[in-house]
């Protein structure tokens, strides 16, 4: 999973050499340092490791919500490193769906607006729009009782629940996931992580960040990281 | 629509954040729109001011005071005299007769002929004459006037006790509607009417209401003036003693009456443009003489009488300037509060799929509504309000003190009160400044979300 490739190979991400790194007063972080890897389609990969041990900004640069300095990242044939403007944003809305550990819910929309959210952003709403949104919240196990409450008058598994089906509303290929049960106690964790991995059934590739060893031994394939470096690969 | 949608939830999330900012705001607004309100009718004003009496021309025989009155200058003294004796065609010494005129009274008057020269300048459209005499015979009881209320106006300390009179004067003229002379300004009709031109040489007369009560006179009676029975057909009133201390006359009849016969005291010269007025003075001056007539354009008289106007103005736009810087700060200060609270939100939506321009354009919404409610309630509240603070700003003006104050609040009197209508499109100009703050305002939000990198806000979040 972590071997140097040149070609896609039917595999949705490639990354090679991947770097980023922050300035931190004097010294640089270097946050993500040199990794590669690929993800086959239609597969749940843990990215694992310690806090602070750079699988978060690794999710951010799939994600386009920050910039490689260094590297290539190719994502379902999309150069994202190149990514800029116009074609940014559009990756953002077609391409991933980000699943927060703090949920980042809009707090003055109901759970149903929140999944509206991205269609609309993406020029996508009206009936269709507002009936793919309740569905996407049924999936997702959220009873219709629920769907015109905001943020603030639902639980952490019930917020998490309406996160997931807004970073699906838009029917990218990739759902990143950054410790999506960090917040939630244990049984709920385990629904959530259930949910996901139910995502691939669609050919949808999801990608988590976590330091549970639990919820990683649940994906496809394992990436441990260590320093901002690939320290192993499992699955 | 769905932004609009999200902008008024976004709002209405902290209502009573929104209602205070759009409360203060609107006092801001509001303010602004006042004063183009009062702006306005200021302008408006000095504008009639300027038509009213922009064209006119007065010309008195070199010298004299006022409506061409002169006091105490024995005639011989009077330097028109000679001048007029000289001329011929301007000017001619009043012979001294027994009328009961005051010796102070004769002067060197101008002459109808002075009058048919001026007629026949180019650009003269009309004229009207006057004659002004003091009256101190016996047959009229002139007004005693009283001492000011309160010990401490410098002006009741010179006034000796139980009051003093003063002579009545007696005013001729060719034009009945406009009773002005010296000292009688905005005479208004209080009982009767005033003369007609079919009444030019009939002994008829409009008293003011001081003199008429003195001598227990009303519309209808008679009185003795120079052996001549008078009709009173109206009473007029000024407001001051002593300009309700005169009377007035067709100008025939007063000519007649103290031997006057085709003198002029002053006459009031119309011209077509207030840009001839200029031109017109100078032919007048050169067809007369300098030293046989004095040459009076408005211009000064404008200065003086809008002086109060003009001085509102400029603090009605000042204010209005401040109220709208004022109320730009407002709405930037708040909208910098606001974006630097929502930055995380901002983070969410951009990644999320939101551009930079969609989430500038809510914020820019979100902005807008405010402003648009400031605005309206600004609006509203001009109704009201406006001709409250245009009395205010008008009277602070006239209150000025030191040297001139006294003629400016006299001639503060001849502007009335300043009338300020509030039209409907005062709505216009509400929204014209509320978009224009919104688009100003918008620019922090565009400032602000083109710089949020949403991993850097979600990360410190």
């Amino acid at each position: 999973m972590n071997e140097q490739t040149n070609g896609e190979n039917g595999h949705i991400l490639v990354a090679s050499d991947l770097v980023k790194h922050f300035e931190s007063g004097a010294r640089a972080v270097r946050a993500v340092d040199g990794v590669s890897f690929r993800v086959p389609r239609g597969r749940m990969l843990a990215i694992r490791g310690p806090s602070g041990c750079g699988k978060s900004t690794l999710l951010n640069l799939i994600g386009a919500l920050d910039t490689p300095d260094d590297g290539a990242l190719r994502v379902d044939g999309v150069d994202v490193r190149g990514l800029t403007g116009g074609r940014e944003v559009a990756y953002r809305r077609r391409k991933v769906g980000f699943v927060f550990q703090q949920f980042h819910l809009v707090p003055h929309l109901s759970a149903l607006e929140n999944v509206l959210l991205p269609m609309e952003l993406a020029g996508d709403s009206g009936r269709d729009a507002g009936e793919l949104a309740q569905a996407l919240l049924r999936q997702v196990g959220l009873p219709d009782e629920l769907h015109r409450r905001r943020p603030a008058k639902l639980s952490g598994g019930e917020q998490q629940r309406v996160a997931i089906a807004r970073a699906l509303a838009n029917d990218p290929p990739i759902i990143l996931a950054d410790e999506p049960t960090a917040n939630l106690d244990s049984k709920t964790g385990r629904l959530i992580i259930d949910l996901l991995q139910a995502l691939r059934q669609d050919d949808r590739t999801v990608i988590i960040a976590t330091h549970d060893a639990g919820i990683a031994a649940k994906a496809d394939a394992i990436l441990e990281m260590s320093d901002g470096k690939i320290v192993g690969a499992g699955g | 629509m769905k932004t609009i949608r999200r902008a008024v939830r976004a709002l209405l999330r902290s209502p009573l954040r929104a209602g205070l900012l759009v409360a203060v705001l609107a006092v801001a607004m509001g303010l602004s729109l006042i004063m183009i309100t009062v702006n306005g009718a200021f302008g408006q004003r000095l504008d009639d001011i300027r038509a009213q009496v922009g064209t006119a021309i007065t010309v008195t025989p070199a010298g004299s005071f006022g409506g061409g009155f002169r006091f105490g200058v024995p005639p011989g003294d009077a330097p028109g005299a000679a001048a007029g004796a000289d001329s011929g065609a301007g000017a001619a010494a009043d012979p001294n007769s027994d009328t009961g005129a005051d010796a102070d009274s004769e002067q060197t008057a101008l002459t109808d002929e002075a009058v048919t020269a001026i007629a026949s300048i180019e650009h003269v459209v009309g004229y009207s004459r006057q004659i002004t005499t003091r009256y101190s015979g016996d047959e009229l009881i002139a007004a005693t006037i009283e001492p000011p209320d309160g010990a401490d106006n410098p002006f009741a300390r010179n006034v000796p006790e139980g009051g003093f009179q003063i002579p009545v004067l007696v005013t001729g003229t060719d034009n009945p509607n406009a009773l002005t002379s010296l000292g009688v300004q905005n005479a208004e009709i209080v009982d009767g009417r005033t003369f007609s031109s079919d009444e030019a040489s009939a002994n008829v007369a409009v008293l003011g209401q001081t003199l008429a009560e003195a001598n227990d006179l009303a519309v209808g009676d008679t009185f003795t003036l120079n052996e001549e029975t008078v009709e009173v057909v109206g009473i007029y009133s000024t407001g001051t003693q002593f300009g309700d201390n005169s009377l007035f006359l067709p100008l025939e009849t007063a000519r007649t009456l103290f031997g006057r016969e085709g003198e002029v005291d002053s006459i009031s010269v119309q011209v077509d443009t207030g840009s001839n007025v200029t031109a017109v003075a100078d032919s007048i001056r050169t067809t007369l003489g300098e030293d046989v007539a004095d040459v009076a354009t408005t211009e000064g008289l404008i200065d003086t009488i809008s002086a109060p106007v003009a001085d509102a103005e400029s603090s009605s736009q000042i204010a209005m300037i401040a109220a709208l810087t004022a109320s730009a700060a407002i709405i930037l200060f708040s909208v910098v509060l606001v974006v630097r609270q929502r930055i995380k939100e901002i983070g969410i939506v951009k990644a999320i799929g939101a551009s930079d321009w969609q989430v500038t354009l809510q914020f820019g919404i979100e902005t807008a509504l405010i402003s648009l409610g400031a605005a309206v309630l600004g609006a509203l509240a001009t109704f009201p309000l406006a001709q409250t603070v245009a009395n205010g700003l008008v009277s602070d003006s006239s209150s000025t003190a030191g040297p001139g104050a006294g003629l400016q609040q006299a001639a503060g009197g001849l502007l009335g009160d300043i009338d300020v209508a509030v039209s409907p499109e005062i709505f216009l100009y509400a929204i014209a400044i509320a978009a224009g703050l919104a688009i100003i305002a918008s620019a922090v939000p565009a400032w602000y979300v083109s710089r949020v990198k949403p991993a850097e806000v979600l990360r410190y979040e």
